[in-house]
């Protein structure tokens, strides 16, 4: 009977021991001495209580080096915040984001400027994971903060507000349709800097003749490959809010006369002017290889050029609008969208010391040191983009214009192939003929307007 | 009259308690998400906790199988599957065994090369991945230097979709050529030495020994190497995330699941999370794998029979 009720018990132990295991852990105990019981989402600290800040942003070199030293800088003027940083790749970015905002285990997040908005003339399509988010009310309406009022009320509006209400506040512009040039190789080999689409097919036949080759991008990474045609996009389509509205309602076709000119265009930018081997070369690591002297030109964003500076610092560069048009008057427009921005956590314990934190960076010398770091083209009115890009991006900024992937929704039911991108061709994708790739890209286009009907 | 010496009473409940964890166990890891994820997909959940989440019926399904040139897309990724997992299965189920023969051998220094084959198993998606984009890397890599001697250049996993994904195909059997080689070597393990003897002084040849005796043996091993290629093969993803990323014409199931679930469709970094639609295309790959994975254990237990009784 002993023998039994030893085994009985050593069973019921072992269970619950495993049990025990397997159950969730423990919510953190607060730090005070007071014992409160509440749940801890809402449990704020109190005041000069030992904080911990946890604070999400994306790969991107120059700011991550602007941002350990501002962390530095906030832990010394607040010594009772401890600012923890996590840094993920842009791709990653709103997977974690989603994963860390619903553990509650996130107080501040480097969010891109909301875009992708479903318009009234889209039908049946998906909220974009911004706004979705606000709706479950993980994120915090900043409407009456301060610091909102040191940034362009048209930036807050635009990348940051929904429903009447701010939820982020944007950090900058960066521009995506430009060309970086390497002006050493350009003097030598006496060519001029392009501002026609004839003249850029002219210059890189220029540097092809004398074994140099004419552009590189980070194909690695998938988008860089093609975000230089963005600037091919832009000259056919300079409004592009508009484009976007007319592929949906059908005023706007990919295998029209002037979209067949434009992938045309993309072959030979994909085929005669992208360096052999560039699909292998990593985002990071672009600029670099620009900076090495051995391309020309380098389609890509803005916020390169910090990069391209680090890389080499005597190296030196110019950024021009894409000429793709073969108008000069054409191309003298910058498409880009509204990059990195500030959200709060709808449920952080730490609003006080996430406050804190915006209040600090929103300082206009701090925004203007972080412009200076990373480049982008500042939504504080009073900062001034004082870096190489900003002096270059400058006499183009009054036309400044968001770009289409910031607007397109696909509809449902839409092929893969629905999107203007040079990659399609050979050797990045499967095609080869300009009509071909045209009528694809209507044709997939086509049927998911066709299903929603 | 049953007799187990747990007794009678509370006793008695002694097993079943031991069972209890496992069982528990089955139901929270496997059981509960596997039905989670088929309720799911009758919804347009988004995974965002708080979002609201409305019963959408077999909208999610219409939308997989029958919307547009999105599900002819969606088919194209199946057969990509099945010829994935074709190519996959019987070059690593073959070159397993190779390699399996080869190291059962009584040389000297036969571990180093276990070892050494068996290595790429430990490593995780991510470091396998970067090992091969640094070797396949186009301007200068290994390969590409190689290759450039005989004035060709090949954009490897950035070029033309069916040569990254015959680039995949390889990068998975080199990851996964361990496990199988050394579920076989366990199987070889087991045949007793004085069967060989017998055979030898029968004056049969390798092949012969191998046809009669190796093989046959060995149907445990390769009942259970062609399940669990088959299977892996059919549900493989990341590999197809870490050197690929999303790239039109190569996709296959589960990495189209693992995209549409956490926004990576678009090339745009604020896509929307649909895990909803994703947990549709997930039964659907459920499916596929019972329609192929049922037939082929059956017929391989029937087989196991009729060999070993």
């Amino acid at each position: 009977m002993y023998k039994r009720s030893s085994v009985f018990i050593g069973v019921m132990v072992v269970l619950a021991l495993l049990l025990a295991a397997c159950g969730g852990s423990a919510a953190p105990a607060p730090s005070s001495s007071g014992g409160a019981t509440a749940a801890p989402a809402a449990q704020a600290p109190a005041a000069g209580e030992k904080v911990t800040l946890k604070v999400l942003i994306h790969q991107n070199p120059p700011m991550v080096d602007f941002m350990n030293k501002f962390n530095e800088q906030f832990q010394a003027k607040y010594p009772n915040i401890t600012v923890d940083m996590s840094v993920v790749n842009a791709n990653d970015l709103s997977t974690v984001t989603q994963t860390r905002l619903t553990a509650n285990d996130v107080d501040v997040i480097d969010m891109f400027g909301f875009s992708n908005a479903a318009q009234p003339y889209m039908k049946n399509v998906t909220a974009p994971n911004w706004q979705t988010l606000i709706d479950a009310g993980l994120l915090m309406d900043l409407s009456d903060q301060p610091f909102i009022k040191n940034y362009d009320a048209s930036a807050i509006k635009d990348a940051g507000t929904y429903n009447g209400k701010v939820y982020q506040i944007n950090l900058g512009r960066v521009s995506y349709s430009g060309v970086y040039y390497n002006k050493d190789l350009f003097e030598k080999n006496n060519v001029k800097v392009p501002t026609t689409w004839s003249e850029l097919v002219a210059a890189c036949e220029t540097f092809k003749k004398a074994n140099i080759a004419c552009m590189t991008a980070g194909g690695k990474d998938g988008w860089p490959i093609f975000v230089g045609a963005y600037g091919l996009l832009g000259a056919v389509y300079p409004d592009q809010a508009k484009l976007v509205e007319g592929l949906w309602t059908g005023g706007t076709k990919w295998n029209d006369a002037k979209s067949l000119d434009m992938w045309k265009k993309m072959k030979a930018y994909a085929q005669d002017m992208m360096e052999a081997g560039a699909s292998g070369i990593a985002g990071d690591a672009a600029p670099g290889r620009f900076a090495s002297g051995a391309v020309a030109m380098f389609p890509g964003g803005t916020w390169y050029g910090a990069a391209i500076d680090s890389a080499q610092p005597s190296f030196k560069w110019g950024y021009i609008p894409f000429p793709g048009g073969d108008n000069a008057d054409d191309n003298k427009y910058l498409f880009g969208k509204y990059d990195q921005g500030w959200v709060v956590a709808g449920k952080t314990a730490n609003k006080d010391a996430a406050m804190k934190y915006l209040t600090e960076f929103s300082e206009p010398a701090n925004y203007q040191a972080f412009a200076n770091a990373v480049g982008f083209i500042p939504t504080q009115p009073g900062a001034k983009l004082s870096t190489a890009i900003g002096q270059e991006v400058a006499p183009y900024l009054a036309n400044f214009r968001v770009g289409y992937e910031q607007y397109w929704v696909a509809p449902k039911g839409a092929g893969q192939y629905a999107n203007p991108y040079a990659s399609y061709y050979k050797p990045f994708g499967t095609y080869d003929d300009a009509q071909t790739v045209a009528d694809k890209v209507q044709a997939d286009l086509q049927s998911g307007l066709d299903a929603n009907k | 009259m049953t007799n187990y010496h747990f007794g009678r009473g509370r006793a008695r409940l002694a097993p079943y308690l031991l069972l209890l964890p496992g069982f528990l166990f089955y139901v929270i890891i496997m059981l509960g998400p596997s039905v989670a994820t088929s309720v799911y997909s009758f919804t347009d959940a988004s995974g965002i906790k708080g979002a609201a989440v409305h019963w959408v019926g077999l909208q999610n399904y219409r939308e997989f199988l029958f919307m547009g040139q999105a599900s002819l897309d969606n088919y194209a990724a199946l057969v990509r599957t099945l010829i994935f997992c074709f190519c996959v299965t019987t070059i690593q189920f073959t070159l397993g065994l190779v390699l399996a023969l080869l190291v059962n051998q009584r040389l000297r220094g036969v571990n180093i090369f276990r070892t050494i084959f068996f290595m790429p198993v430990i490593l995780g998606a991510v470091i396998q991945g970067l090992i091969w984009s640094l070797f396949l890397y186009p301007l200068g890599g290994p390969l590409a230097s190689l290759l450039g001697m005989f004035g060709i250049h090949s954009e490897f996993l950035g070029g033309q979709p069916a040569e990254a994904m015959a680039w995949v195909i390889v990068v998975q059997i080199w990851a996964n050529l361990g496990t199988t080689m050394m579920i076989f070597i366990a199987g070889l393990q087991t045949i007793p030495g004085e069967l060989y003897e017998v055979v030898r002084i029968d004056g049969a040849n390798g092949w012969q020994t191998f046809k009669n005796v190796t093989w046959p043996l060995l149907t445990s091993s390769v009942n259970t190497n062609l399940l669990l290629n088959i299977i892996g093969s059919l549900q493989a993803w990341q590999l197809f995330l870490v050197l690929l990323g999303y790239r039109n014409g190569t996709q296959v199931l589960g990495y189209l699941i693992f995209a549409q679930g956490f926004g990576q469709t678009s090339g745009s970094v604020t896509s929307a999370f649909r895990q909803g639609y994703a947990a549709s295309a997930s039964i659907v790959l459920f499916f596929l794998v019972l329609i192929i994975g049922l037939p082929t254990q059956y017929l391989l237990r029937r087989r196991e029979e009729r060999i070993l009784g």
